[in-house]
């Protein structure tokens, strides 16, 4: 990521911020004040907590790394919430013998699987227009509302989704907009607030669209044309950079001291597009073809930002080889086509193609509260095509789709997405290999906290919504 | 009953017919010429008090209709020989429920005639064969995925019924309709209550009122005509309710609840219909009723979402249940997959497989099951001498996701794998800059 530079600046901000309010202030006077006259980066902080784990050491299985990896009867240790050690069963032990055993000779670990394209939460069950909370389809730009805001965490789509060894997720507000709003990535845990669930130490993303949707919805007051849409993007970038000047000139007067006077003022809209242009935020871009995307990449030079990951792609194999080039992420499903004109052209070995070019980084992404129950298969059916067109690409590889490379996209790959040492404890412990349409997740652990164990109704989790309806919680929980 | 009954008759001799028409394009396999599929793992689909799988076995294929199955079989010298090398053959996959053929894309009104725009007049009278689109691209992708039969219809509008649908081959013949007017489509429950004053009781009123007029009509056309006419269906609607108000035509009905379930049985029940249930996510909870009433369902089985309040009881165990109670049961995807992706029905036959359903009966579920709810179980939907030589051979366990056909067999020919997705990988797969731009790389 180019922009991790900036994106780590963001971090020391917030982080800044938080240690000083830890230390009551023991840092210089000074940058306190810089800190505190600048508007609050994390105004909606995490208040996740790992639940409860004891440590515990899987035996005997496949483990595909996602790192590209994989290691025949394979031991994984998990202790305090994080990876510990990672090798062959016999060389991993638990620490003084004391903890949880699993054998899972003939079953498969892999990392949790990350979704990096969910409406869960914002498009919740039921979907009922009071609950539609995804789109805010009111002007072409409406970069200043966040996803987090409508997430309802009590959504059964969450739990369903946790059944399918999905651990964490990005939330994105819908398509209608040129700029639909800031995105959240969360970990996949039942939760009273979306703070409880928001992934610490994410960052942010935008959701911005191309194409169809935007011109569709916005036909009558526009933009109603694809060159309507750029207009919109690129004013959009203007007004940013001239917003984004502002406060950059503020905040280097308060850092040397200089007189800097009243602060500009504040617009949500332009600061989560400064915070783009800065590096902070990272851009989620739904795009279908090919022509456009490579249209966007120009825009986003233009402007001096960076695409991390495209969104859909039903296009991306006519253009893998420039996506490569550009080290952006396409997020495609394995098949779904038709619905638009823009994603007519699809072909099954999409994924694979992508893959397949020097540095390709493909991610299969759900977009569906049922989709994201069975991302395995999906990733499975996209291998199997790319088989077929002579594109042998091995489960090693395969599960980086789910693992490494959304973690990438999404900016949390220091963190999770792989199983090795000293990272999160997001794992799935498969009944055999997820490359299957009857493999199951039997045991889903979040920070090393067994979240999900399909052979124990108790870690079944039920929904508000859900609890005391007939014929619904005696189903076995998370819909199975 | 006779009006169906004719239909039937004529929908064999359309098969008949059709199979020739295809078999004369094709340059490979003449009307006369035999085929032996051999060293086979066939999976039967059949009845399941006799062995569901053959293996090594050799289908031979003959006429269009396959002549003789079993492990014993001799290839007669004529025969063109496949050797399957011991990979299953199963039946064509037989989509239950889509639009094949009404829809390319979905939102483009002048690429979708699934069903008409609020406020259109004609409802019940609506006939998908007057629509379809043989050229339609999906017709290729979904054969590729070894679907070779598929019911298509047109679906409601603002009223309560869509029209009737039809079963055609995907062999890309310009005459593929096995069996026209087969039911008469509907939505109740919520779907039903959104154009029935927002209200369910609203919907079964309108239901009844609807079926009572046809049957009033069906009684005395001549002085119908002079009625007072304030139903919000014309003539020809009416008209084309008659066979479902006679019990002679099937109704096939979306609606979810166990209570909307319930109150169907009892409306068959009053007036002697034929149903049929689409989507039913609580369906589970009345197998024995719907096993006892006869009435076949074709849901999702991997639909679990609590999606409003006639979903709560969605769950992945529905089809396994219903089945278990002897509920004749086929799957379709009620989702975005419902036409452009019928090709996914083995995942989703693998999915009910995993979730509690035999192997061999999920595989009924997308071939013999939507035979049997389409009337065309004595020709199709099981590999059985006599029956159309719709077959697909695998290359590995035909409901696993990882499995593709290697070839596909419909009306006794054999099929391309070709189609406009696949030509489209060919030429993007090497994106090197060549001597020619990539739109001359062709078929």
């Amino acid at each position: 990521m180019t922009g991790s530079a900036t994106w780590m600046k963001f971090f020391a901000v917030g982080a800044m911020a938080l240690a000083l309010t830890a230390c009551g202030g023991g840092k210089k006077e000074e940058s306190e004040d810089v800190t505190a006259r600048l508007p609050n980066p994390d105004p909606y902080p995490s208040t996740y907590q790992p639940w409860a784990s004891t440590p515990t050491l899987i035996e005997g299985a496949t483990l595909l790394l996602g790192n590209g990896e994989r290691i025949d009867n394979g031991a994984i240790l998990m202790r305090d919430g994080v990876i510990d050690k990672v090798g062959k069963t016999g060389e991993v032990k638990l620490p003084k013998g004391k903890g949880e055993k699993i054998d899972a000779k003939g079953r498969y670990v892999t990392p949790g699987i990350i979704d990096a394209h969910s409406h869960l939460g914002v498009y919740p069950s039921p979907g009922f227009s009071s609950m539609s909370d995804g789109n805010e389809a009111t002007a072409p730009n409406t970069a200043g509302v966040w996803a987090e805001h409508s997430v309802w965490p009590h959504d059964p789509g969450f739990t369903r989704a946790l059944a399918g060894g999905i651990t964490a997720l990005q939330i994105l507000p819908g398509s209608a907009n040129l700029f639909g709003g800031r995105s959240v990535t969360l970990k996949n845990v039942p939760a009273r607030t979306v703070q409880e669930m928001k992934f610490p130490g994410a960052p942010y993303g935008i959701k911005m669209a191309c194409g169809e949707n935007p011109k569709r919805v916005y036909q009558n007051s526009g933009p109603s044309t694809r060159m309507g849409n750029f207009r919109g993007y690129r004013n959009a970038w203007i007004e940013a950079t001239a917003y984004k000047k502002k406060w950059d000139d503020y905040a280097a007067k308060l850092e040397s001291g200089e007189d800097a006077g009243d602060p500009p003022g504040r617009d949500l809209k332009l600061e989560t597009l400064a915070g783009v242009l800065s590096g902070d935020l990272f851009v989620n871009m739904h795009c279908y073809r090919g022509d456009e995307m490579v249209q966007v990449l120009d825009m986003a030079k233009e402007f001096g930002y960076k695409v991390s990951a495209f969104h859909h792609v039903v296009e991306g194999y006519k253009i893998a080889d420039r996506l490569a080039e550009e080290g952006v992420c396409a997020a495609v499903w394995a098949d779904w086509w038709g619905f638009k004109l823009e994603a007519y052209d699809s072909v099954r070995e999409n994924a694979a193609l992508i893959h397949n070019q020097p540095n390709g980084c493909a991610i299969i992404h759900s977009d569906s509260g049922v989709g994201i129950q069975r991302l395995n298969q999906e990733a499975a059916k996209a291998m199997a095509d790319g088989r077929n067109l002579g594109i042998d690409i091995p489960e090693r590889e395969a599960i980086k789709w789910l693992t490494s490379n959304p973690a990438k996209a999404l900016h949390i790959e220091d963190k999770v997405g792989t199983l090795e040492a000293g990272k999160m404890a997001d794992i799935v412990v498969w009944s055999r290999t997820p490359f299957s349409v009857y493999a199951k997740a039997d045991l889903v652990f979040i920070d090393g906290a067994l979240m999900y164990d399909r052979s124990d109704p108790s870690t079944s989790p039920r929904t508000d919504f859900e609890i005391g309806q007939e014929d619904n919680t005696m189903l076995g929980g998370a819909g199975q | 009953m006779s009006t169906l009954m004719t239909k039937l008759f004529k929908s064999a001799a359309t098969i008949l017919a059709a199979g020739a028409f295809s078999l004369s394009f094709s340059l490979s396999v003449t009307m006369a010429q035999t085929i032996a599929i051999t060293n086979a793992e066939i999976h039967l689909a059949g009845p399941t008090n006799a062995p569901r799988t053959i293996s090594n076995g050799t289908i031979i294929i003959e006429n269009g209709l396959i002549r003789a199955v079993g492990p014993q079989v001799e290839a007669p010298l004529n025969a063109t020989v496949i050797n399957a090398e011991g990979k299953p053959v199963t039946p064509g996959l037989f989509a239950a429920l889509t639009s094949v053929g009404l829809v390319e894309i979905s939102l483009n009104d002048d690429a979708n005639e699934t069903s008409p725009d609020w406020g259109f007049p004609l409802s019940a009278s609506l006939h998908a064969s007057d629509a379809l689109n043989t050229d339609s691209s999906i017709i290729a992708i979904s054969r590729s995925g070894g679907v070779t039969r598929v019911y298509t219809t047109p679906n409601p509008g603002d009223k309560l019924f869509g029209g009737c649908g039809l079963v055609m081959d995907l062999s890309g013949s310009d005459n593929p309709i096995s069996g026209d007017c087969l039911a008469q489509s509907a939505v109740m429950g919520l779907s039903g209550a959104r154009r029935a004053g927002n209200t369910k009781t609203g919907a079964m009123a309108l239901l009844r009122y609807w079926l009572d007029e046809a049957l009033i009509y069906q009684r005395a056309p001549g002085t119908f005509r002079s009625r007072p006419n304030d139903t919000g269906l014309s003539l020809p609607d009416i008209q084309a309710l008659v066979p479902v108000a006679m019990g002679q035509q099937p109704l096939l009905v979306e609606v979810n609840s166990a209570p909307d379930i319930r109150r169907l049985i009892d409306l068959q029940q009053e007036y002697g219909l034929k149903l049929i249930l689409v989507s039913a996510r609580e369906a589970w909870r009345l197998a024995d009723e719907l096993a006892a009433a006869n009435i076949p369902v074709i849901i999702n089985p991997a639909d679990n979402l609590p999606e409003n309040f006639e979903s709560m009881g969605a769950t992945l165990a529905n089809a396994a249940r219903l089945m278990d109670a002897g509920v004749v049961v086929a799957f379709y995807d009620n989702d975005i997959g419902y036409t452009h992706n019928v090709r996914l029905l083995p995942q989703l036959a693998g999915n009910a497989a995993a979730n509690g359903v035999d192997h061999e009966e999920a595989l009924a579920a997308i071939t013999l099951n939507p035979a049997k709810i389409w009337g065309l179980e004595s020709e199709l939907g099981t590999v059985q001498a006599g029956k159309i030589a719709d077959l697909v051979i695998w290359d590995g366990d035909p409901l696993e996701v990882t499995s593709r056909p290697t070839h596909i067999f419909i009306n006794g020919a054999e099929a391309s794998l070709e189609n406009r997705q696949s030509l489209l990988a060919k030429r993007y797969k090497d994106l090197t800059r060549g001597d020619r731009p990539p739109a001359w790389k062709g078929d």
